[in-house]
């Protein structure tokens, strides 16, 4: 995933050291980029092994032992139901450990995440479009450009608290 | 609360007695047989136990009769003296004085002077095999009650502690229950003997527990052998600094984490202590310190194994960790040092140069990671280049250990706990019935539900076909049959795997409200496995009919 970086991306990031930056980690959904910030990230592995849970949404894999930790694992390509661009099950995924209010969840990504830092500038917290988008508005907390790259930055937080509200629906 | 001086002085004095007692029945065995090695071999090595253990402590008088005495049993085990006539009653005598000073021993004004005689003739018999002079002092036995006495302490297996802890568990899932059912009721007196109900149940919760509890001491005190064997092995000097013995943890705790301390001593001696000439060139004491503690910590236990060796490099664990693969080098160098550390404890992961008799195959620390995570303890790891490093037990003081029957369904790994769990039988499809929407069987005289967990769990909701025999798999059946409120029920598996004890840990969030789960375990090999509420899959399997 690493794209050759044009003039306009290398001068972008001298900029960097004046101004305040936002620091992400970077990962693919689909064909597009997302980002989150790095203070909701606790811990980034490769994917262990997912013991599937009967009777929860699709969305969620199954729960996973992160050191010691047992903890839900979901898919946001199919949470999002992002048409994903590598559908290959035999390919090793990674997973970001999120750390929410009293619990830890953990996001597959399909790639090697990126750790980026992006100007607060860069961030465009709202273009019209994102009505539009099957993403729920609250979950995006804005669009990040870098040279040629937008990234999409999510606000985890507000994606799980969605979802702890449909997961205590009763069986 | 008992000093620690008082608990030794008690379990030595019922240690003792255990051992006067087997003395008693084994020199009435040896009047009957006195050429019988055996017997004598026993006898030999109970006095020289006793002998030790009573001079450990300073019971000099105990210590130097258990020597005579063996002495004695030495020259008949040689055949330089014979068991017979009055050397015979001698030793009886003298073992009867053990006796007494064991059970006197907290008895100030009990006199040795009487004991003389006998002392002088156990002289006698040993420095003079063959004397005819032995002063024939025949001192009457009384076997009062005040000579047979019963020790303070019992030995209890700790399988009947965990039953009883279960047995706890169970009781207070119904009192919860009951509990909740008086807040609905709102009759006063039901009320009252609730809350009545729920504090005795929370003592006895309390009680039982507290009857689990060991000190800490009972595994520290036997490293210092350790130690002193692995350092000469690896020709270092170690210095072992050990406190707080006194702290108290469950004894299955203390159980599961044996293996592991004894492993990460290992490792601290092996690769962290550096050796002696190296340790003096950088400024060290040539002698390493390794340091075993314990502490409270609220309702946990802080059992930290430190060394002042050489500490684990990070940039080493970087480079190791993008050369494994678990991470490129730009992410790894935004990860914060104790998560760095915290790839030591991945399988195979290993920084040693080589491999020695004790350790640097890699295969150790997940195990103990593995180990502590299972009973729901953390492992922490701190280091300090050229400084050391410390490994934390994070541990629990109580834990519930429950037989559980494991077994698959569809790849995944489940267990149910014993306690519910009636039996397990092989049905051939011919065997089960489909009436109405679901599949009955015969067992055992019993026509019981039978429901394919396959088909419960994982068919889409609306989709489910429990009462098809022709969703299942193969010619034969494996059914557990469990129970619940006296309602049998049968789950068919697809692999019955073994009957096994597991901590359960409840789910976290936001799995934590699905009701067929009662939590879930890791097994050790790190995998995790489901536990199933038997209670729950019935009612859920009632609601889908």
């Amino acid at each position: 995933m690493n794209k050759k970086q044009n003039p306009e991306e290398i001068t972008d990031q001298k900029d960097l050291a004046m101004e305040a930056t936002v620091h992400l980690i970077v990962f693919r959904l689909g064909s597009e980029e997302y980002g989150i910030r790095i203070e909701q990230v606790k811990e980034v592995t490769i994917t262990p092994e997912i013991t599937r849970m009967p009777k929860t949404p699709d969305f969620i894999k199954g729960v996973a032992n992160i050191r010691g930790d047992i903890i839900a694992i979901m898919d946001l390509e199919e949470r999002f139901r992002i048409r994903s661009s590598h559908p290959d099950p035999a390919m090793s995924t990674y997973t970001l450990a999120i750390e929410a209010k009293d619990y830890i969840i953990g996001i597959i990504v399909r790639d090697m995440p990126q750790s980026l830092t992006i100007p607060v500038s860069k961030i465009d917290k709202t273009p019209a479009f994102i009505q539009d988008l099957n993403i729920n508005d609250n979950y995006i907390e804005g669009i990040g450009k870098l040279g040629s790259r937008l990234i999409i930055v999510l606000d985890i937080f507000k994606i799980l608290t969605h979802d702890e509200i449909q997961l205590l629906k009763p069986l | 609360m008992k000093s620690r001086e008082q608990e030794y002085r008690e379990i030595f004095v019922a240690e003792a007695l255990e051992y006067y007692d087997a003395l008693s029945r084994h020199i009435s065995e040896l009047e009957k047989s006195p050429k019988d090695e055996k017997l004598l071999a026993e006898i030999f090595r109970l006095l020289h136990n006793l002998k030790a253990n009573a001079k450990a402590i300073g019971f000099i008088n105990i210590s130097d009769l258990s020597h005579k005495l063996e002495t004695a049993f030495g020259l008949i085990r040689n055949k330089e003296l014979n068991f017979s006539d009055e050397v015979v009653t001698v030793l009886f005598d003298g073992v009867d004085m053990l006796g007494e000073m064991i059970t006197n021993l907290d008895n100030p004004n009990y006199k040795e002077a009487d004991n003389q005689v006998l002392l002088r003739n156990l002289d006698l018999i040993v420095e003079a095999p063959d004397s005819t002079a032995l002063e024939v002092d025949k001192v009457q036995r009384d076997y009062t009650a005040k000579n047979l006495s019963l020790s303070d302490l019992i030995y209890i297996q700790i399988k009947k502690l965990d039953h009883m802890m279960n047995l706890v568990g169970e009781l207070i899932i119904d009192r919860d229950r009951i509990l909740s059912l008086s807040k609905e009721i709102e009759n006063p007196d039901l009320a009252v003997v609730s809350s009545h109900l729920y504090r005795i149940t929370e003592e006895l919760q309390f009680s039982v527990m507290d009857a689990r509890l060991v000190n800490v001491g009972t595994l520290f005190n036997k490293f210092p052998r350790i130690v002193r064997d692995i350092a000469v092995a690896e020709k270092k000097q170690i210095h072992l600094e050990i406190t707080g013995q006194d702290i108290q943890i469950d004894r299955n705790i203390l159980q599961i984490i044996t293996d592991s301390l004894l492993h990460l001593v290992r490792n601290a001696i092996t690769h962290g202590i550096e050796p002696a000439e190296e340790r003096v060139k950088i400024g060290k004491e040539a002698e390493g310190n390794v340091w075993l503690s314990a502490q409270n910590d609220r309702d946990m236990v802080n059992i930290k194994l430190r060394d002042d060796g050489k500490g684990i490099d990070l940039n080493d664990m970087k480079k190791a960790i993008v050369q494994r693969g678990f991470l490129t080098s730009d992410v790894v160098n935004d990860l914060r040092e104790s998560e760095i550390l915290s790839y030591i404890f991945e399988p195979g992961f290993s920084l040693a140069k080589e491999i020695t008799e004790f350790s640097g195959r890699g295969v150790g620390l997940d195990v103990v990671k593995n180990a502590i995570d299972s009973i729901g303890g953390r492992l922490r790891v701190e280091s300090e280049i050229g400084v050391g490093t410390t490994f934390t037990l994070h541990l629990p003081t109580s834990i519930a250990v429950k037989g559980a029957l494991l077994f698959e369904v569809a790849g995944g790994f489940f267990a149910i706990p014993l306690m519910h769990t009636d039996s397990v039988v092989a049905l051939q499809n011919h065997q089960l019935h489909e009436v109405g929407d679901m599949l009955v069987a015969e067992i055992m005289n019993e026509t019981i539900s039978v429901i394919y967990l396959d088909e419960l769990l994982n068919a889409p909701e609306g989709q489910m076909r429990l009462g098809d025999k022709r969703v299942l798999k193969g010619t034969e059946q494996n059914i557990i049959i469990v129970t619940y409120n006296n309602r049998k029920l049968g789950l068919i598996v697809d692999k019955l795997l073994r009957q096994q004890d597991i901590v359960i840990k409840p789910l976290n969030k936001p799995v934590d409200n699905i009701d067929i789960y009662g939590g879930v375990t890791l097994l050790g090999t790190g995998k995790v496995c489901l536990v199933l509420d038997v209670p729950a899959i019935t009612r859920y399997f009632i609601s889908k009919r």
